[in-house]
């Protein structure tokens, strides 16, 4: 049986001072799974995927990425496993201005566990196949849907078990939602990535067989 | 060609090239410094080079003059022209009086246009080494075999325009001769009764015998004794004939005592030092000393000097740290990024550390090729105008202690905004902007 992509167990995160706090008892995405995870704007779904790439700390409970202990895991432990198992896509992308968009997928690559020699080949077959004809471009010279192409591609490079996708359409029109989350899902079916995307657009739901509410994670006043 | 991935060393590059005014202006400091002192150093080593050069094979120098350093100053490198002569028959005495390898008597206070003039024996260009190992070397023409004829040192010959078989009227004193510009009340007369023939042009030897003329010791006691009767009422040209012992007087004398083959120290040294310096009428100096005394006198300036080239240093290490801690500002969410792909808070700040050790590496290296042109160009400028000659080239502990200085610093520099880079909080920076 596939280790699944991630299992969060008694999970509770709290900001200092604040009302409200995370708590997830239970949560779990299989391995190639897609995962909505809903909620309006401020409600903390981008906190839990925060918490569930090691870059915040939970107050209690554990967190496993492809059946990797995030939550005890420290310093560059912790970093290299991230690199390793999961992807993340950003709604405002978060490329490496500067470089171009084949660098921009060598840097996912050069933190994880692929052979140097692979990484040109892995790089290029992988921004071919979502559309981007001139990889050695920088990636400021990118359309817009060419630049989230680019950052697809660098989530997906170290083919890691979950991808973690924070209000990638955000700031698309409901045109180019479709279109981004058409590439997002179905790089992920293709690489076999579990997906777990959140989003405030009730158009979405219709996306996702799965969709988790961040309202019924949040104790405390928020509630 | 494309890459084949990205390695660390491409994303430290990248980020240089990212604020190449900022980068530049802090390598153009950082070079600046690194030159500035390696050619205070070279100066140092070119000017302690330089007085090495003067004093060449002798051993000791008598002159009576009021102190050891004065009598090397005048006698070596034509400080002022001393005012105590010491009788002929005072250095027939010293000369007799052990068996040294030679004994060379000068004497000075004559001039030409501001250049001074050394009379003494043949034995000055057979025996006497400006540099040790390395003897006398004719330019042109010959040494001088008899009494009116000068032979001119290269800078002299470069300043006066002097050539071969031209004739000159030497001043006695310091002040213009009769071809230069005005003299003032306290100059020497010129002496236009006894023209000298140019017979010779001596090649550089980096020494301050490269500013004088010399002349054979007949000749000057003959112009002083020219005044002398002069003074006396006697009209008339004067020649060697007219001499009297008064008139037979020189200004040091240049001591080389026995070595054994091979070796240029003297076990006789400091004994002989001993005998001459009982005899109260004179001065004995030990040349090699003098000049350590006397850089041990300069050494404070020196030091000075020094220090403010290190000043400049370390301001431009700080120039790097904050050109550095503020780019971080800008690059928190470049950070942010190589963090969520992977990248430890370790080599994160080893990233911004390797960025201030390029941009000084690069700063110093160019430091050492600006110091190495310039003196490439100031030796050539120095020796084509006055004679001088400097080794151009850069000594290589002190380029060494500069460079490691440099990048010690650079690495220090760094240390500051690789902290800055180390402790950017990541989710906070991955959120789009406001």
């Amino acid at each position: 049986m596939p280790v699944p992509a991630l299992t969060i167990r008694d999970l509770r995160f709290s900001y200092p001072d604040a009302s409200w706090a995370l708590s997830v008892p239970h949560l779990q995405v299989e391995a190639g799974d897609h995962v909505l995870l809903v909620g309006g704007s401020g409600r903390g779904k981008s906190t839990l995927l925060q918490v569930v790439a090691g870059l915040r700390e939970p107050g209690s409970g554990s967190v496993e990425v492809a059946g990797v202990r995030m939550d005890t895991l420290r310093g560059a432990a912790r970093d290299e496993a991230r690199g390793r198992s999961i992807g993340m896509i950003f709604q405002t992308f978060n490329l490496l201005h500067g470089f171009t968009a084949l660098e921009n997928v060598f840097a996912a690559l050069m933190f994880s566990s692929m052979p140097v020699a692979e990484h040109e080949h892995r790089a290029r077959a992988l921004l071919s196949t979502l559309g981007i004809a001139d990889a050695d471009a920088e990636v400021d010279r990118l359309s817009v849907g060419q630049q989230q192409r680019v950052a697809v591609a660098r989530a997906l490079a170290a083919r890691p078990a979950l991808v973690l996708a924070d209000e990638p359409t955000a700031s698309l029109d409901p045109e180019n939602t479709e279109t981004a989350m058409d590439l997002i899902q179905s790089a992920c079916r293709a690489e076999g990535a579990a997906l777990l995307c959140t989003s405030h657009d009730p158009s979405m739901r219709a996306r996702f067989a799965r969709i988790e509410s961040i309202d019924a994670m949040i104790a405390g006043a928020a509630r | 060609m494309s890459a084949k991935t990205l390695t660390d060393w491409q994303i430290v590059m990248r980020s240089l090239r990212a604020r190449p005014l900022s980068t530049w202006i802090t390598i153009g400091m950082v070079a600046t410094s690194v030159a500035l002192l390696l050619v205070l150093f070279g100066m140092r080593t070119a000017a302690r080079g330089a007085f090495d050069r003067g004093s060449g094979n002798i051993h000791l120098l008598v002159s009576a003059d009021p102190s050891p350093l004065v009598a090397v100053l005048n006698g070596i490198f034509y400080a002022n022209a001393p005012s105590n002569p010491i009788a002929w028959s005072k250095y027939q005495s010293i000369r007799g009086a052990f068996p040294y390898q030679w004994a060379i008597p000068t004497q000075q206070g004559d001039s030409y246009r501001g250049s001074p003039t050394m009379a003494t024996s043949t034995d000055f260009f057979s025996k006497f080494e400006p540099v040790a190992g390395e003897p006398w070397k004719l330019a042109s023409g010959k040494f001088f075999e008899r009494p009116f004829e000068i032979v001119l040192g290269s800078a002299a010959a470069k300043a006066s325009g002097l050539r071969l078989g031209q004739e000159v009227f030497l001043t006695h004193g310091s002040g213009a001769s009769r071809e230069g510009s005005e003299p003032d009340e306290h100059a020497g007369h010129v002496h236009t009764e006894y023209p000298f023939k140019v017979v010779g042009v001596l090649e550089p030897t980096g020494s301050a015998h490269d500013r004088a003329l010399f002349i054979d010791l007949e000749s000057s006691w003959i112009l002083h004794a020219f005044d002398r009767r002069e003074r006396a009422g006697i009209s008339g040209i004067t020649t060697a004939a007219d001499l009297e012992d008064d008139d037979r007087k020189v200004t040091g004398i240049l001591l080389r005592l026995p070595t054994r083959p091979g070796s240029d120290a003297s076990a006789a040294m400091q004994q002989q030092f001993d005998t001459l310096r009982r005899d109260t009428a004179i001065v004995v100096a030990q040349p090699a000393q003098q000049i350590q005394k006397l850089f041990e006198i300069v050494s404070n300036v020196d030091g000075i000097f020094i220090g403010m080239a290190v000043v400049v240093l370390i301001s431009s290490s700080l120039s790097t740290m904050l050109a550095l801690y503020n780019s971080m500002a800008a690059r928190t969410r470049q950070i942010a990024v190589l963090r969520v792909l992977g990248a430890s808070q370790g080599r994160v700040f080893g990233l911004v550390l390797t960025e201030s050790l390029v941009i000084t590496m690069a700063g110093a290296l160019s430091g050492i090729v600006l110091a190495l042109l310039g003196g490439i160009a100031a030796s050539a400028w120095l020796k084509a105008s006055i004679g001088l000659v400097i080794d151009p080239t850069l000594d290589p502990r002190s380029t060494v202690i500069v460079l490691g200085g440099a990048v010690a610093l650079g690495g220090i520099a760094g240390i500051l905004p690789a902290w800055r880079a180390y402790q950017v909080p990541v989710a906070d920076n991955l959120r789009p902007a406001a």
